[in-house]
């Protein structure tokens, strides 16, 4: 089996130098109305092609563009769309970061395509494959308030993301993306949701084409649902093993039937693991996932840590993943 | 029960108490000063003498408007857990990490076994104090809070690092009782955020206060609070002082299906607004606390620190808390 090194969405946007904090203060000086939205692309881009060069200087085989132009993961894809408006901060799950809650307003209406220029301009700097990461129907409906009447019920919420998110993909796997990441961390909030949580997966599925799909799923515990993970049409499974350990023996003894996206490096915590602890787990794990291909990947984003112990992260797992590469 | 107690303390406060949250926001010559520090170009003795002028400034805007129970204003402070952390051994200030938007905080590790080695923030309250005869609230941040909004590299989880931080933050506590205060607020706006850990956060709060002299205040904000309560009414202070008006008053209707037992230091204005509240709402907002708590445990303040305003902007919702609650207290006499 291949053992695939790679990120799990988010890199810092920020860091300690005048020259990585081009984007911070772009931004403040449009605020004050000093330079213009193209300025901000601008120091997007600059911001992006950093994220990527680092995580190709630690290691990876397959790079995201950091999500560095997402105000947050709820707000960048729901304010977008039209039928949204974007309201007051909230926690996001237990984390020290807040985003930016839509209010559905109206019927929810993809008026062009949202994540498929980032993701050329990722591809168009990266010497390594990349990999795009969205946010998924259920979690986008879970954390949208609701005027629109017929929004008051969750399924639909669900269904209507889910329709503007296939498009997404579509489009994502025409540009030629052979992996596309799905973040659905809202539903360890409330496993009771699940068949509507599924119903959003699986009518992302039905748009991939070509392209594989990932699930990931952070900040919660999923042992509880964890066999009706595998039944989904997806081809990865992204676990988050700091927040369900127990997992690693379960998938040990039981072994897993679709490829994994192993989250065994904590993206929370600036603390290095022991390399012997990762190592045992990865022992335990790679010879039971039947599949060609598996993926070591930090259990979150990175965006949680600062920009030095991001990188130090990555390498750090690159260190370890390099030992189980074929 | 509390106003036994505040008097047993010495301090005699009229009905419905107004107060502040804690901080204020810094006058601009502070501000650009603290730029200028961080460059650099100036030393922190400079920078001292202008948090002094703005510490001096805000108890003379206090006690003009009137305001009960005073604060310094934390005009000394970047962040509420940074401050903390840059003045206890144990601690990494680490790199900027996004807290919304466009925001940054350097956000603390800890790195080795937490200590407090000294006075933090007495001489500050000490200053503040000596500059009215209104009692001045001794404030600091919670353990709770202060574990939740670090990285935690040392210790094996996060009840070892919060009880670890509750027998340090004690000595503050003990410190600034010493020096005379007898109203402490103890900061915990992380408590919401997992409420399986809330007796965690009693735990902590308890090896903090347990046995001291002084009327204990908590400040919790922007949570949802609904999740504990009324469970929270478990933690060991005699007053919770919360964020109301950016919630719609929400809370009020959990307190009247389960009464609030605690003092209650009630957000009346949204700091998050430029909008000044007219006295007309404010009136009847505090009419609104009133049907859930009596007058004799009710306190009246801004939902949370005032430093997200101008100068302006936060003397002119002090002015209209003064005036709501003297409308109310008429009504009362
Ligand atoms: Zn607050």
């Amino acid at each position: 089996m291949n053992l695939s090194l790679t990120n799990a969405g988010s890199y810092p946007r920020i860091g300690d130098t005048p020259e990585l904090q081009i984007l911070r203060q772009t931004l403040a000086r449009f605020d004050r109305q000093e330079v213009t939205e193209a300025d901000i692309r601008r120091a997007e881009d600059e911001m992006v092609r950093r994220a990527i060069a680092e995580q190709i200087e630690a290691g990876l085989d397959l790079v995201t563009d950091g999500q560095i132009r997402w105000y947050d993961p709820i707000s960048h894809i729901a304010g977008k769309l039209r039928g949204t408006k974007i309201n007051g901060l909230l926690r996001y799950f237990d984390t020290n970061f807040y985003f930016r809650q839509p209010i559905l307003v109206d019927r929810l209406v993809r008026e062009r395509p949202i994540l498929i220029e980032e993701y050329r301009y990722a591809c168009s700097i990266s010497s390594r494959p990349v990999k795009p990461v969205l946010t998924g129907p259920y979690t986008l409906a879970v954390f949208s308030l609701v005027e629109r009447m017929e929004y008051r019920d969750l399924e639909r919420r669900v269904e209507d993301y889910a329709t503007i998110l296939a498009e997404e993909i579509a489009d994502l796997a025409a540009a030629g993306a052979e992996l596309i990441q799905v973040d659905e961390p809202a539903i360890v909030l409330d496993g009771a949701n699940f068949d509507l949580f599924a119903a959003g997966i699986c009518a992302l599925a039905r748009a991939k084409g070509t392209a594989r799909l990932a699930l990931y799923i952070s900040f919660g515990d999923v042992s509880s649902f964890y066999e009706r993970l595998q039944d989904l049409p997806v081809d990865v499974l992204g676990l988050d093993f700091t927040s369900s350990p127990q997992l690693i023996d379960r998938i040990a003894v039981e072994g897993s039937a679709k490829a994994l996206g192993l989250g065994l490096i904590d993206g929370r915590n600036t603390k290095l693991e022991p390399e012997a602890e990762v190592a045992a787990a990865l022992e335990r794990l790679l010879p039971a996932i039947r599949s060609e291909v598996a993926y070591l990947n930090p259990s979150t984003g990175l965006e949680f840590l600062p920009r030095d112990r991001a990188f130090r992260k990555l390498q750090h797992l690159v260190r370890i993943g390099l030992r189980f590469k074929r | 029960m509390s106003r036994e107690k505040l008097r047993a303390l010495g301090l005699d406060l009229p009905l419905l108490p107004t107060t502040s949250v804690g901080s204020f926001p810094k006058p601009d010559e502070l501000q650009q000063a603290r730029t200028r520090w961080a460059r650099g170009l100036i030393s922190r003795d400079e920078v001292e003498r202008l948090e002094r002028r703005a510490t001096e400034f805000w108890i003379r805007t206090q006690e003009e408007l009137g305001i009960d129970v005073l604060v310094d204003g934390e005009q000394y402070r970047g962040d509420m857990v940074t401050y903390f952390a840059e003045n206890m051994r144990g601690f990494e200030i680490g790199g900027f990490v996004r807290s919304y938007g466009n925001r940054y905080y350097r956000k603390p590790i800890i790195v080795s076994k937490v200590k407090w080695e000294r006075p933090i923030t007495v001489s500050w309250w000490r200053f503040a104090q000596s500059l009215t005869a209104k009692p001045v609230k001794g404030m600091l941040t919670g353990p709770y809070t202060v574990m939740d909004w670090c990285f935690n590299e040392y210790y094996p989880d996060r009840r070892a690092t919060c009880l670890a931080l509750a027998r340090e933050i004690r000595k503050e506590v003990e410190a600034l009782i010493e020096a005379g205060a007898r109203i402490i607020q103890i900061d915990e706006p992380a408590l919401s955020v997992r409420p399986q850990e809330l007796p965690l956060a009693r735990e902590a709060l308890q090896m903090v206060t347990d046995g001291l002299p002084a009327y204990f205040i908590s400040h919790a904000c922007y949570g949802a609070f609904e999740k504990i309560y009324p469970e929270m009414l478990a933690l060991p202070v005699d007053n919770f002082d919360l964020e109301m008006s950016n919630s719609n008053l929400d809370l009020l209707e959990h307190f009247k299906r389960s009464p609030f037992t605690k003092d209650l230091s009630f957000g009346v204005v949204d700091v998050h607004s430029h909008v000044i509240e007219d006295v007309e709402t404010v009136v009847a907002r505090i009419r609104q606390g009133l049907e859930v708590v009596p007058a004799e445990a009710l306190w009246i303040d801004p939902d949370c620190g005032l430093k997200t305003r101008t100068v302006e902007e936060a003397i002119a919702k002090l002015r209209v808390i003064v005036e709501a609650v003297g409308r109310v207290r008429a009504t009362l006499a």
